[in-house]
């Protein structure tokens, strides 16, 4: 899976970047640090916190392991560290700031993971991760008392499970919130049931998705137009993260202007900005 | 799963996520309890299916609650979801 590079005067805030460009939330992904933040005098910035990120691949241990997984825990994340440590050290020659770089919890920092090395097993076949996202979904949705098509759309590893019907309103919810969840449940059934690490798996149900990235695609071109005519920037609603990187992507297709994300989740938002 | 309660979309709903991602669907049951106009279900999996149900920091187990809650809106109650152990 692909790594993202990215920068910022924080490792929350690169991380935030990051989050941003791959359009999934932090619990989604791995995330390195490769260098921390380094401070000047009267807490200037001189160097900036530069870290990398993938989407995560799904997890599954078998079931043995799992039972484990509780002892090991501890081990594992120390695992990791030595490396981590020696990079920081002798990137910023100051074994206290690198300690304290890393002390620091509550933040994004605290998600970080070993890289996964021990993961077991062979690939699983990405058409029967498929197979099994549409059997849940179409249980899911004559558990609903919905009618419905359920299908699915492969791409190599790209798996995307589509669902139509009438009135399936329900499973949207507001905002999306119900499919996201949905979408969710299908990525534990399909995916980390089987022991997946490699596919993408995404859920449609009744387009909504498709309009929805239809019409934040309006939106930014719009939003775009007047920050061009104005000069000044716009700073848009807080939305996901799944909604700004639509945003960030129809924009950086656009001249003459530029995007980021600044603040903090659920009030996180797209600044566009003149070139 | 009890039939013929008012939560019946909600509990069918719950007992198929449930059984799609645990290791042992067998050992799933889901127990409807009516309160008035609140209907609790009690969710039981197998040893050692807690953790999957739960998932990371709660995630799973928010997302099953939010979908459930949804199939209870077409059953026209409101639920209240508990994942035990047994």
């Amino acid at each position: 899976m692909e790594w993202v590079e990215t920068t910022g005067k924080t490792i929350e805030e690169a991380t935030e970047q990051a989050l941003d460009r791959l359009g999934v939330d932090v619990d989604e992904v791995d995330i390195e640090v490769l260098e921390e933040p380094k401070n000047g005098l009267f807490g200037k910035t001189r160097g900036e916190a530069r870290i990398r990120a993938r989407v995560k691949p799904a997890e599954v241990r078998p079931k043995v392991d799992r039972r484990r997984g509780r002892d090991r825990k501890a081990p594992r994340s120390n695992e990791a560290k030595p490396a981590d440590d020696n990079a920081q050290q002798e990137k910023s020659g100051a074994s206290e700031r690198s300690a304290g770089g890393r002390s620091r919890s509550g933040g994004r920092s605290q998600d970080r993971r070993p890289p996964r090395e021990e993961r077991s097993g062979d690939p699983v076949d990405p058409a029967l991760v498929g197979e099994a996202a549409v059997s849940f979904m179409e249980g899911l949705t004559s558990a609903f008392g919905f009618e419905a098509t359920v299908e699915l759309q492969r791409d190599d590893t790209d798996l995307e499970v589509t669902v139509n019907g009438a009135e399936l309103g329900l499973m949207v919810g507001h905002g999306g919130r119900t499919l996201v969840a949905i979408q969710d449940l299908v990525r534990v059934a399909a995916q980390r049931r089987l022991g997946d690490h490699d596919t993408h798996l995404r859920v449609d149900i009744a387009k909504y998705r498709e309009r929805r990235r239809a019409s934040l695609e309006a939106f930014a071109k719009q939003i775009a137009e007047r920050v061009k005519e104005s000069g000044r920037p716009v700073a848009v609603d807080p939305m996901s993260s799944a909604d700004r990187k639509v945003l960030h992507d129809v924009l950086a297709e656009i001249d003459g202007v530029s995007s980021r994300s600044e603040g903090e989740d659920p009030d996180r938002r797209v600044l566009v900005s003149p070139e | 799963m009890t039939v013929g309660t008012s939560a019946d979309t909600a509990a069918a709903v719950l007992t198929h996520i449930v059984r799609s991602i645990v290791d042992d669907p067998e050992q799933v049951t889901v127990e409807t309890t009516d309160d008035g106009d609140r209907v609790r279900l009690d969710v039981r999996v197998g040893p050692g299916d807690l953790g999957r149900v739960i998932g990371r920091r709660g995630r799973t187990a928010a997302s099953i609650r939010t979908v459930t809650r949804a199939a209870a809106s077409k059953d026209g109650v409101e639920v209240d979801i508990e994942f035990l152990d047994d």
